[in-house]
């Protein structure tokens, strides 16, 4: 169970490094992630096999990691918070999990308030970084 | 783009919108662009174009007797409604109506799962429950039951089931609206009535015996617009003991024939589940000369197909079985289905796949196991919602055509040959072509699938899209074949083909449409059902 968390810049920089997009990109991608965000979603897809992540070095809880398939983590852990008012979630994935996640986000009074599309495209992906949070009164921590 | 409901001023829809806030509240009533966004189809090939339908609100009730309320302001106001249960209807319209200045009337707040019995094997749920959530509600419960569940699962099995959609299990639960049983549904004129035995007070038998007594109404409200359905029942499989699995493969190209008639006779006796047929020569269609071959204008010669395999050393077809039940009882139908099709079929070869006790293991789920390539999906196989599937959209979503074809593999070629033919004059991808195999989806019936993605970026892509489809739906119709499902802007053009006598079909339904929704006020054109307010 995910609870309101903290996430420091320390950690914020370890999660950048091991989103490998252009240099520049996942920096600028953080600095859109506001205080108070929850917790992040990393897409593996945008980092090449094999090379180690530093994920360890996060507190677990605060991270979660999918494979563009984003069944497991909304089925066992966003389904459950989102019928529950609050939760700001954020993300760097390919844009199709982003569509789906904003889809059902969409079903639980969330929307998405912040979007960037990053560069490059990798093997046909599309990275976006993202924030969703509450939207409608019903929700609204 | 703000748009008004037909026949409606500014100030009439103020006072509409007004006095549906005061039957739901009015955080449920939108109308805003921003907050009708989520209500546009995002798969829509017309995308930003004049034919593209846009709602000009939704609204939200938690109960039915506020849906009631909603049908009985819209009738008042004359509001075309437009009832969606999930909404994820994404290939065949996703949310949006047919006629713009819809009012979308979302389901998802009637999200009780009301009954499952695991000894009489049966749900009954409201229209927001999703097959996650009905999934959720049987495994926290420990209920020994399967669920059939289409993919993507957050769909619903009412949304899904009135679309006549389908899964993947055994034969009498993966036909949606087939394994329905009973339904409540909110009338036009804002009454609530029961189908089959549910209108006998103090039945029991609901969800076990759908007709009741005299004529059935149920299949008005699958694919039509009489009424809001706001209960429905459906049959569930007893959760198998076993799962197993096994692969044929024949060699030649007319095999085929042969072979479909075998895999009938299984799915028919109730021995198989989902068989699912592909081409090990599909791959093939990555090079020049037997693409060329496979696209031939009037089809290849069989020889000529059988020599393009013999010298790939491939077979020419195969097809993955899958049984349930007891596990003496699934080798039993394994070694009767290898029996049957290998004396039958020279060259015919079997071999034995995965199996396994139920539920399945997370690896198996995977199908990581299996010992040859299988065409399978176990989450779609196993009645495991997923969202999985995902992966296959590809660009900004797609459109689908599903002609629905006879089971022979006479049929089959003759579909690859003409439809492939057809496509010709486009430029997309040969959907139909020589390896193209049917799809064992609805029980009695295959069908072939034509899903060219759409992109919102290309309106001269999305043109040729739609031209395309308007285009197969004609030709397949002239051939016999229709479409099962269509997303609004196609639907006018399928219900056309289904024209015996003058459209003696169409005018019985338009007849009808005219006697209970005077008004036109539930989804007109669902269906191609027009009320005469509507019709040109
Ligand atoms: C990748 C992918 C894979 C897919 N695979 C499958 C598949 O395996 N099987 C399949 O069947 N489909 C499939 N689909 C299509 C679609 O996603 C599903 O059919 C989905 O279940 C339909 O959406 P829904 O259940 O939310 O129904 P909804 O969108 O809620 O409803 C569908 C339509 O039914 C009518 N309706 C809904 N509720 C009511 C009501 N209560 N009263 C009156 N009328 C109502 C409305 O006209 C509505 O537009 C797939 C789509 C994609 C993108």
């Amino acid at each position: 169970m995910i609870t309101g968390l903290d996430m420091d810049r320390r950690n914020l920089l370890k999660w950048s490094a091991i989103v490998p997009l252009a240099a520049a990109a996942p920096y600028t991608a953080l600095a859109a992630v506001p205080q108070g965000v929850d917790a992040l979603v990393i897409d593996r897809r945008h980092w090449p096999a094999g090379t180690p992540t530093p994920l360890a070095g996060l507190a677990a809880p605060q991270l979660f990691t999918i494979d563009g398939d984003v069944t497991q983590l909304w089925y066992q852990t966003l389904d459950p918070i989102w019928r529950k008012p609050g939760f700001v979630l954020g993300g760097v994935t390919g844009s199709d999990a982003l569509f789906v996640l904003e889809v059902l986000a969409g079903d639980r009074g969330r929307r998405v308030t912040q979007r960037r599309v990053l560069d490059p495209v990798v093997a046909g992906l599309q990275p976006v970084s993202w924030i969703i949070a509450p939207h409608h009164p019903s929700v609204k921590g | 783009m703000a748009v008004l409901p037909p026949d409606l001023d500014a100030p009439g829809f103020a006072r509409f919108l007004e006095e549906l806030r005061g039957a739901v509240g009015a955080d449920w009533v939108w109308s805003s662009e921003d907050d009708l966004g989520p209500y546009r189809d995002s798969f829509s090939p017309v995308w930003d174009t004049a034919e593209e339908r846009h709602a000009s609100a939704a609204v939200a009730p938690a109960e039915v007797e506020q849906v009631q309320a909603v049908v009985r302001i819209a009738s008042k106001y004359s509001v075309p409604l437009f009832p969606i249960s999930t909404g994820k209807n994404f290939g065949y319209g996703g949310p949006s109506p047919n006629v713009t200045g819809s009012v979308v009337l979302d389901l998802k707040r009637l999200n009780r799962v009301l009954e499952v019995d695991d000894r009489r094997n049966f749900a009954l749920v409201e229209p927001g429950v999703s097959y996650f959530d009905l999934y959720r509600h049987i495994t926290e419960r420990g209920l020994k039951v399967m669920i059939d569940c289409p993919d993507p699962g957050w769909g619903s099995p009412i949304g899904n089931s009135l679309e006549r959609g389908i899964g993947y299990t055994m034969p009498f639960f993966r036909d949606h609206y087939g394994a329905s049983c009973g339904m409540e549904v909110v009338l036009p004129n804002g009454e609530l009535m029961r189908t089959g035995m549910g209108a006998l007070p103090g039945a029991k038998t609901w969800q076990e015996y759908r007709y009741g007594f005299g004529p059935d109404p149920a299949g008005l409200f699958a694919q039509g617009n009489f009424g809001v359905v706001t209960k429905m029942g459906f049959r569930l499989m007893p959760m198998p003991e076993h799962y197993r699995t096994g692969l044929i493969t024949v060699p030649r190209r007319r095999d085929f024939v042969k072979l479909v008639d075998h895999v009938n006779y299984l799915s028919d006796a109730g021995l198989i589940g989902e068989a699912v047929y592909s081409s090990p020569l599909a791959p093939l269609m990555a090079q020049p000369d037997f693409l060329a071959l496979a696209t031939k204008l009037g089809g290849p010669a069989d020889g000529d197909m059988d020599a393009a395999a013999s010298a790939a050393g491939l077979p020419s077809w195969q097809v993955d079985l899958q049984f349930f039940g007891p596990e003496a009882t699934t080798a039993a139908s394994w070694d009767y289905a290898k029996d049957r099709i290998l004396s039958d079929i020279p060259g015919a070869r079997a071999l034995d796949g995965d199996h396994f006790p139920l539920p399945a293991t997370e690896q198996q789920m995977l199908n990581t196991t299996q010992p040859y390539r299988s065409a399978i999906r176990r989450f779609g196989a196993l009645g495991v919602p997923s969202l999985g599937m995902w992966k296959i959209v590809s660009d900004d979503g797609h459109v689908g055509f599903f002609p629905v074809l006879p089971r022979s593999g006479e049929a089959v070629f003759e579909m690859q040959r003409v439809l492939g033919d057809a496509l010709k004059e486009f430029p997309v991808r040969p959907f139909f072509n020589a390896t193209t195999t049917p799809l064992y989806w609805h029980s009695f019936a295959f069908q072939m699938v034509y899903a060219p993605s759409v992109k919102r970026s290309d309106p001269d892509h999305n043109a040729v899209v739609h031209a395309s489809m308007k285009k197969l739906v004609a030709v397949a119709a002239e051939h016999g074949w229709g479409d099962y499902r269509a997303a609004p802007i196609y639907q006018d053009d399928v219900a056309g083909t289904y024209s015996f006598n003058n459209h003696a079909l169409r005018r019985f339904q338009e007849q009808m449409k005219d006697a209970i929704d005077p008004e036109g006020i539930l989804a007109p054109g669902r269906g191609g059902v027009w009320p005469r307010r509507f019709r040109k």
